[in-house]
């Protein structure tokens, strides 16, 4: 078991990364948390709407995307790959949607149904024209967050103000759209996904910001797959949305909520990273997912202590249950 | 953002002197275990080695851990193979050496008419050049000139350890043609899992065939499996074989259907663990972990299975 599990030790795991690494370790958590938090503030209406999954759908559909941009462009450089895959990922987003609203098949299915398909065009395509070429999108799209430090700065003003990697610089400004946008259509979002007739009757069409946030989220999942690899968006799609909707009913408070917990799980998963020599985003994942769990439990209107505390003074007596109710409904 | 940034260029100022290495050593980090290999035998301890991807790692698959980036953070010379074979991870080699890093691609040494490129790629290199000695020999010149440039001082060792280990190479690579030419030509013919035996087949008249591509991450078809089948029967192969990189799945469900035995494992994209032993024949004991003993292995196993 030791041989597995590193010992902790307190400087090498908390102390260091702080000093002697301070910038690698900066700009990692950082990253980390900038990619964490567009997603999961967009995950949150991905929740709403029952599209958690769609991030791992994604991940999957790319590969046609990939495919063609090889076929077109004959190269392998990230630039034509990254193309292929915003439009894939486009494609995808807006086939759910089409799907899943011009017939009577659920999202759940018609997220099924899209990348399945996508991904096995891709597999074709790959098979019949590239049979021989490592493509894949492990290989050709998928960046990873521990070699945001690595990675040379973004220079203003001639040298003079440097700004950080350019990854993160570019996550940052992704980031800061997905904030505004929120901010800008927050009224219309909100209607829009807990109840689309008011949205009509309200003069402004569902559709259109379905539409648009589909093709957000796509943009912001391909380029974050391209900065940070995949299960990190995956999970971080659905992980920080769903701890913070366990905390609280009013989506403003969520949406803070969710990223805080992004926060604390780029954090705590960097360091966990560093103590157990692994991968960096699986670290971040775990962490989120550990963070879900304790809300899980301890969360005080929703959590499992409480509910079952609550379930016993039931079985108790009668004059509780109308006050518990209230509390809980309210 | 802003503010944060000029704090931490103050801060990666004055943590500059820090990687300069303990014991003034070169700090140096090689990726593939054949790289570091290489490093290590013409280096010495004259350098602080680190090798990112284990025995047994396939590099298509590689994850760094936090430890790695340290490592690659404070080194003052990294080595890659190239071509390809690290991926995404030889975009950011090169714009770490665009930004003044001492970072080197060891079969840049190689001309381009001694590389090998799959009939299907128009673009692409077959990475796998490792299986040809007298071709991956011409690497050594990359690592003594890129170590001599950061260690002046240690020029003259490089240099000497660079020839010793050239020999050793060519050395190996004789030892290997003699043992081939055991097998009459016609059962010169390599079945493995993926294509990582191009330059093997060409450096001792093999006859390579591969159920898979180049990447490994896309498992064989059903259609491969029995086109390979046929192949078997049809030329008489008496064994195939697996790789250390990669699954077996596919080549034992051909082992079975087609009657061929499974001739062992062989190293493709990674080499043994270090001080491992292996008897090669005639009471010859190679330590796997090495390039030389890496090589005879493969080369002897081989040779054994099909004759």
């Amino acid at each position: 078991m030791n041989d597995f599990i590193p010992a902790f030790d307190w400087t090498r795991v908390v102390i260091d990364p702080w000093a002697a690494q301070f910038e690698s370790s900066f700009w990692i958590v950082l990253m980390g948390f900038l990619a964490t938090a567009a997603c999961g503030l967009i995950g949150n209406y991905l929740i709403l709407r029952r599209m958690a999954l769609v991030g791992d759908a994604i991940s999957h559909s790319v590969l046609p995307g990939l495919a063609v941009a090889f076929l077109f462009s004959g190269s392998l450089q990230i630039g034509a790959m990254f193309a292929g895959a915003i439009v894939a990922g486009v494609l995808t987003t807006l086939l759910i949607e089409l799907i899943h609203t011009k017939s009577r098949v659920k999202t759940d299915a018609a997220i099924g149904i899209t990348f399945c398909s996508l991904f096995a065009i891709g597999v074709i395509l790959i098979n019949v024209f590239a049979g021989k070429i490592h493509l894949d999108t492990e290989c050709v799209l998928y960046g990873e967050i521990s070699y945001v430090p690595l990675e040379s700065s973004v220079k203003w003003l001639g040298g003079a103000i440097e700004l950080g990697p350019r990854p993160v610089v570019t996550m940052a400004l992704v980031f800061l759209a997905v904030i505004a946008l929120i901010v800008v259509f927050y009224k219309e979002l909100l209607v829009c996904s807990f109840d689309p007739t008011l949205a009509a009757s309200l003069g402004f069409s569902p559709k259109v910001f379905h539409y648009g946030l589909m093709v957000v989220l796509s943009v912001v999942v391909v380029s974050a797959f391209e900065s940070v690899g995949a299960i990190l968006v995956i999970a971080m799609l659905i992980l920080p949305g769903a701890t913070a909707q366990l905390l609280s009913p009013r989506l403003p408070v969520v949406m803070v909520l969710s990223v805080l917990a992004a926060a604390l799980s780029s954090l705590l998963g960097y360091h966990l990273g560093v103590w157990m020599r692994c991968s960096i985003a699986g670290a971040m994942v775990v962490a989120a997912a550990a963070l879900f769990l304790l809300v899980w439990i301890f969360s005080p209107e929703q959590g499992l202590l409480q509910r079952w505390r609550r379930a016993r003074r039931v079985d108790d007596g009668g004059e509780s249950r109308i006050e518990e109710n209230n509390g809980y409904s309210s | 953002m802003g503010v944060l940034a000029v704090m931490l260029w103050s801060c990666s100022q004055s943590s500059e002197p820090g990687t300069e290495g303990k014991a003034g050593r070169l700090k140096v980090v090689a990726t593939t275990t054949m790289v570091g290999d290489m490093v290590r035998a013409v280096a010495g301890d004259r350098v602080e080695l680190q090798t990112l991807m284990g025995p047994g790692v396939d590099p298509h698959l590689y994850k760094p851990t936090a430890d790695d980036v340290t490592h690659l953070r404070n080194a003052d010379v990294i080595f890659y193979s190239g071509l390809m074979l690290e991926g995404r991870m030889a975009d950011l080699f090169e714009r770490m050496g665009e930004g003044g890093k001492r970072v080197f691609a060891v079969t840049d040494a190689i001309s381009d008419g001694e590389k090998l490129k799959p009939a299907e790629l128009a673009e692409h290199w077959d990475p796998h050049v490792w299986f040809d000695p007298v071709v991956w020999s011409q690497c050594i010149a990359v690592v003594v000139e890129a170590l001599t440039d950061a260690d002046a001082g240690g020029g003259e060792i490089f240099k000497q350890n660079g020839e010793a280990v050239k020999g050793s190479y060519l050395a190996a690579h004789e030892w290997a043609l003699k043992r081939v030419a055991e097998l009459p030509k016609q059962k010169r013919v390599l079945v493995t899992s993926h294509d990582a035996f191009n330059y093997f087949g060409r450096a001792y008249g093999f006859e390579v065939v591969a159920v898979q591509g180049i990447s490994t991450v896309s498992e064989a078809g059903l259609a491969d499996i029995a086109k390979m089948v046929d192949f078997i029967k049809q030329r008489e192969v008496k064994a195939i074989f697996v790789e250390s990189s990669v699954s077996r799945a596919a080549i034992e469900r051909i082992s079975k259907d087609s009657g061929a035995k499974i001739g062992g494992e062989l190293f493709s994209d990674a080499m043994g663990a270090e001080g491992e032993l292996f008897d090669v024949g005639e009471g010859e004991q190679v330590d796997v972990g090495t390039y030389e003993g890496m090589l005879k292995r493969n080369v002897f196993l081989v040779v054994e299975a099909l004759k």
